[in-house]
């Protein structure tokens, strides 16, 4: 394969709508190994939305995904377009990583369990192994001296970062990351930040939506600002925040963020 | 039948008028009809002092009307409750007759008086508990196996309630609505006596726990769908999101979080599971309430109903403080 070139992720033309309200509107996005991407854009702007149906918790209505080349997530059948079978499905989920605005720990699982359960149940590995994998992505996101306690007793931090461990215990290939640091106190916004830099600077590609300007200016590749389920804008991080900025929206946007 | 009753009425009459005739010294047979009609009057003393009139006979003599006196005091003290009295006088009889049946029977009888309640409490109680205490067993084994059986059947019924799968899912409701919607006892029935008539004839104990089973199922299968549904919708899609199937979150994710929230309904129901079991007794079962009812309608002693009270109890509150116990184990990785 021609992986030097090749996008790991395409989007061609991805339209997802709710009744009459289209959140996504016919998106194009390309992907390369390794890059960082952040989207901004108002509440309300599809973002969401976006990274869902990229890892296939949204059936769109229209458009392709592509992954490492191949098509995914959707199947012809009698000239009609179908969810793909359960498994594909899950195999697809299970090569790239979603780090939710509310965490969504397991409340049930210590925090070591949380982060073996991917490798044990979906990878079937053996308890041993997929303890060891969850101990070096614990000690990753510095949590190693919390593995015994349940998600309950957690900083909403330390949850985050438990939820970002919890995803890379996979060995994803792209991470996604939806407001991470948005349900949290200001002060707990900094290690999440800084566990989510490690990875970045290990190599993984990610796409994240945040409304934290410095930390996109500091850490993407691209940003992409999106607004009524298109996308509006799209450069570098000294383009787009640049002052210059000659859409009305985007500054007025800027603007009550900074 | 009656001709014949007073006839020997009539030739009895005329033995005590000649016995009466006979001996002279005293007239008995007056003094009888007075002391009677004295307490026919209410005046039992007057009674007593007339009855005690008559002496001890001597060797040889005709003892009837001595003892008939005593014994006649006995009844009257005994009505009294001058127990101690009463016992005197058959005491009087028994030291000249010591074989005499009716003096020794109501001695006996008096004493049974005397001995304190519980006692009696506890000789029926003895005699009970080995009856009831079968029927217990098989009121736990019944109860056992439908809480075996139904939260297995509730979870396929709350499983197919939210599939989307609409054949499945209007199969589980229809189960949900029949078995909600009809009363037990009319299930049972059904399940025992009209399935014979489909060619299916069952044991009391098979029909009992399918009956109880099929409908505890459908009471549990709408508390787990609820349970299920409250969890919240973040968990399913963190766990699809590391790529488990649907029964793959649903076994290891939501499933678990439910047991909590399950517990006080659940727990409610099969509460109430120990005491519906008491209805299979209608299908020829013996189980506690049916030897409870044995005993009654055998002994019309109600020490029995009583018993059986307790032992439901005694079933209940350990089973309330079990399902307390699971519901804390449950619970305990919410605590900070
Ligand atoms: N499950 C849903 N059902 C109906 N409407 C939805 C659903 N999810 C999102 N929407 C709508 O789609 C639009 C985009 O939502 P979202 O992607 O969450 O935006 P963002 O993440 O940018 O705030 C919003 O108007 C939202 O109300
Ligand atoms: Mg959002």
């Amino acid at each position: 394969m021609n992986s030097a070139s090749q996008p790991l992720l395409t989007l061609e033309n991805i339209t997802k709508r709710f009744k009459d309200l289209t959140a996504v509107n016919g998106i194009n996005l390309e992907v390369s190994p390794g890059e960082k991407l952040v989207i901004i854009g108002p509440s309300g702007s599809g973002k969401s939305t976006l990274l869902r149906s990229i890892n296939l918790l949204e059936e769109i209505d229209e458009g392709t995904i592509r992954f490492e080349g191949r098509e995914v997530g959707y199947v012809m059948r009698h000239g009609k377009r179908h969810a793909d079978r359960p498994q594909a499905i899950s195999a697809l989920r299970a090569e790239i990583g979603m780090v939710f605005q509310h965490f969504h720990l397991f409340p049930h699982m210590t925090v070591l369990g949380n982060v073996m359960e991917g490798p044990l149940t979906v990878q079937c590995k053996p308890a041993d192994e997929a303890r060891s994998i969850a101990d070096g992505m614990l000690a990753k996101v510095g949590l190693s001296d919390k593995r015994d306690v349940f998600p309950a007793t957690l900083s909403g931090g330390q949850k985050q970062r438990v939820a970002i461990a919890r995803a890379l215990a996979m060995h994803p290939k792209m991470m996604l990351f939806d407001e991470p640091t948005s349900a949290l106190d200001p002060e707990l916004v900094g290690e999440v930040f800084d566990a989510i830099h490690t990875l970045a600077d290990e190599g993984m590609t990610m796409i994240i939506v945040t409304h934290h300007m410095g930390f996109a200016r500091e850490l993407a590749d691209r940003v992409i600002f999106m607004d009524g389920g298109n996308f509006l804008a799209e450069g570098t991080p000294e383009e787009l925040f640049s002052k210059g900025q000659d859409n009305e929206r985007i500054r007025s946007f800027l603007n009550r963020l900074l | 039948m009656k001709y014949v009753s007073s006839r020997a009425l009539v030739a009895l009459f005329f033995l005590c008028t000649l016995a009466g005739t006979c001996r002279g010294a005293m007239d008995y047979d007056q003094l009888f009809r007075q002391s009677s009609d004295l307490m026919a009057q209410g005046d039992l003393d007057g009674a007593l002092t007339l009855l005690k009139q008559v002496p001890a006979p001597a060797p040889g003599e005709d003892a009837g009307p001595f003892v008939s006196s005593r014994m006649q005091a006995a009844r009257i003290l005994a009505s009294q409750e001058e127990t101690d009295k009463a016992l005197a006088a058959c005491q009087e009889v028994l030291r000249l007759f010591p074989d005499n049946s009716e003096a020794r029977n109501f001695v006996a009888a008096l004493k049974d008086q005397l001995r304190p309640k519980w006692h009696t409490v506890l000789a029926d109680t003895l005699r009970f508990l080995p009856a009831l205490g079968r029927g217990a067993m098989m009121t736990l084994l019944l109860v056992l196996c439908t809480m075996l059986v139904s939260p297995l059947g509730g979870l396929l019924i709350a499983l197919g309630r939210i599939s989307t799968l609409r054949p499945v899912s209007g199969l589980c409701w229809f189960i949900i609505w029949f078995f909600r919607g009809t009363p037990l006892l009319l299930q049972l029935f059904f399940i025992y006596y009209g399935l014979p008539s489909l060619g299916i004839t069952l044991s009391p104990m098979t029909a009992a726990v399918i009956g109880l089973g099929l409908n505890y199922s459908a009471y549990l299968g709408e508390i787990i769908r609820g349970a299920i549904q409250s969890i919240d919708h973040g968990q399913m899609e963190a766990a699809k999101a590391i790529g488990m199937s649907y029964g793959q979150a649903m076994r290891r994710v939501i499933i678990p979080q439910t047991y909590k929230r399950l517990m006080p309904p659940v727990g409610n129901e099969f509460i109430a599971l120990i005491k519906d079991t008491a209805l299979v007794s209608t299908i020829a079962m013996v189980e506690l309430m049916r030897a409870a009812d044995q005993l009654f309608n055998t002994y019309f002693n109600i020490t029995a109903l009583v018993l059986a009270a307790m032992i439901y109890l005694v079933l209940t509150t350990i089973f309330t403080f079990i399902f307390e116990k699971i519901e804390y184990r449950a619970g305990i990785y919410e605590q900070r």
